[in-house]
């Protein structure tokens, strides 16, 4: 690696995202999907293709999958997960039927068999917590009725992801079907257990790795976070969900410093992640697939406001706080990207790259223009 | 008066309850001690149509102004019963000499015979702290003791 190259490498792509990151809060717009455009750029077939940097941003994009779910654990609090899971269980197994077969469906009509078809079920499942939640703070709706029902949702959604990434990883990793049930079986022991710890023992493990100097605790939750996601990866069961189930099991003091501590490195690094992926897509197969993500896009729009709507006027919503709901929901993004990194790492068709990017560019732009616009 | 209670994940804890004018108003309570005063819409109950952020300092300031929290109230009641005893709330700002050090530290109850009964951080109260109990910025300290003593505790927990 030429390290004067490969340091303007990193800088342009930066100045880059610094200024696209501009345009989108001009629109009141998650930077998500500019970020991933911005990667369309530097990468192959693009305009000013990367080629010193790009084993640093391999490693600070795995990073940035790492921060990304280590916050997301933090922001949720056993105790939460708790009351989400046990409230309202018909309207999330409303949420994961409705949302989850269109890609399924299609993903067999693409021909990419069971397991390809169950990444892209994934995919147009799982709404963007980041997007949504920041869009209910922006447009001032956190007092709103139908808020609670819509941040339940999101968090029982990456719950179900918690148990379906550690499956996968292992189908995708060429183990037999066998495997995969054993690894579900332990992924599905270990998040009841992280869920239903008693609020104390989050407490305790938060307390011995509590100290007064900001910098040590840092340097202790990113040893922490990196050894166990490390372990995870290395039985199959993916690096993320590994990092998020530490973020909920921390709580208290320590987890209220550690948002503060990790937020300036999951956005660097996490921007590092979406245009890396936005790296490894060909801007002109971008094009050609844009059809199937159309579709996908609608019907993912569609099931989504219709799942969120339903479930907000089965909780009492009026009809004008449960259109809100649904339009909120539509937004997809980091989750769908780390899925599809996931499935393409594990041979599943590259074809589904541009897909999940044109996806999740019509989503979480469309979506949030409908959350701001409708009712 | 009922105060109905939802907890939103990832955000905080929100309060809210109807007015006799059939409003309906509420406190949303984040995670890092910042309060949202909510104003419910008149013609849309479901959505707010004001949001008023304030800052830990700024809401002790508003509930002060609205004539204290049902504790004051119970606790000046205490105050009429015992004579002579003091109760006060103090708080930590990020230069008080206690931020950082255990009430121990500070040998409050040694040096003016008041006691730190309880403390309040970010929402949550901590009902009789030991001396092992270390304070932080924004802590509200509950001190009990006679008026010289509260005074003095005062001068050592904030400066």
């Amino acid at each position: 690696m030429q390290i004067d190259i490969a340091l303007l490498e990193l800088g342009a792509i930066m100045i880059a995202l610094a200024a696209v990151g501009r345009v989108a809060l001009k629109f009141g717009l998650p930077p998500v999907p500019f970020y991933l455009v911005t990667g369309l750029f530097f990468g192959n077939g693009g305009l000013v293709p990367v080629e010193e940097a790009t084993s640093f941003i391999d490693v600070g994009s795995s990073l940035g999958v790492i921060f990304l779910l280590f916050m997301l654990g933090l922001e949720y609090t056993p105790s939460e997960l708790r009351q989400s899971l046990n409230a309202n269980r018909l309207s999330h197994v409303v949420d994961l039927v409705a949302n989850a077969l269109p890609g399924f469906v299609i993903g067999l009509i693409l021909g990419w068999g069971a397991l390809g078809a169950t990444m892209l079920a994934g995919i147009t499942y799982i709404s963007s917590s980041g997007v949504v939640a920041k869009l209910l703070v922006d447009l001032g709706r956190l007092g709103n009725r139908e808020t609670p029902g819509i941040l339940s949702t999101l968090v029982v959604e990456d719950l179900v992801m918690a148990v379906f990434l550690p499956v996968v990883a292992v189908l995708l990793a060429g183990d037999s079907v066998i495997t995969g049930v054993i690894s579900g079986v332990i992924a599905l022991v270990i998040v009841m257990v992280v869920i239903a710890l008693p609020t104390r023992a989050g407490h305790r493990a938060s307390k011995m790795i509590d100290t007064e100097s900001g910098e040590i605790l840092l340097i202790s939750l990113l040893g922490i976070a990196l050894v166990v996601a490390g372990v995870a990866e290395y039985f199959h069961v993916s690096y993320a969900i590994g990092a998020f189930l530490v973020g909920i099991i921390l709580s208290g003091q320590v987890a209220e410093r550690a948002r503060t501590l990790l937020e300036p490195l999951r956005d660097s690094f996490s921007a590092l992640f979406f245009v890396s992926f936005g790296l490894s897509v060909d801007p002109a197969v971008l094009l050609d697939v844009l059809p199937i993500a159309a579709i996908l896009g609608v019907l993912g729009a569609i099931t989504k406001f219709s799942s969120g709507y339903w479930a907000a006027r089965h909780a009492g919503s009026t009809p004008r706080g449960a259109r809100r709901a649904g339009a909120t929901l539509i937004p997809r993004g980091e989750f769908s990207i780390v899925l599809a990194g996931i499935a393409i790492a594990g041979g599943v068709d590259p074809e589904l790259g541009p897909i999940t990017v044109a996806y999740v560019l019509l989503l979480a732009v469309g979506g949030s223009l409908a959350a701001k616009y409708m009712a | 008066m009922e105060i109905f209670e939802t907890s939103l994940p990832g955000i905080g804890v929100r309060y809210e309850f109807d007015t006799e004018d059939d409003r309906r108003i509420g406190v949303l309570v984040h995670r890092d001690g910042h309060r949202d005063v909510l104003v419910y819409s008149a013609d849309d109950v479901d959505s707010c149509s004001e949001t008023l952020r304030l800052s830990s300092a700024e809401s002790a300031s508003l509930v002060e102004l609205l004539g204290g929290t049902k504790i004051t109230e119970r606790l000046s009641d205490l105050r009429y019963a015992v004579q002579g005893l003091s109760i006060d709330w103090v708080s930590l700002n990020g230069n008080a000499p206690l931020v950082g050090k255990t009430i121990g530290d500070g040998k409050i109850r040694t040096m003016s015979g008041a006691s730190v009964v309880a403390v309040l951080r970010s929402g949550d109260s901590y009902p009789g702290p030991g001396p092992e109990f270390a304070l932080m910025e924004n802590d509200t300290a509950l001190v009990v003791g006679s008026v010289e003593g509260v005074a003095l505790a005062r001068k050592i927990i904030a400066g």
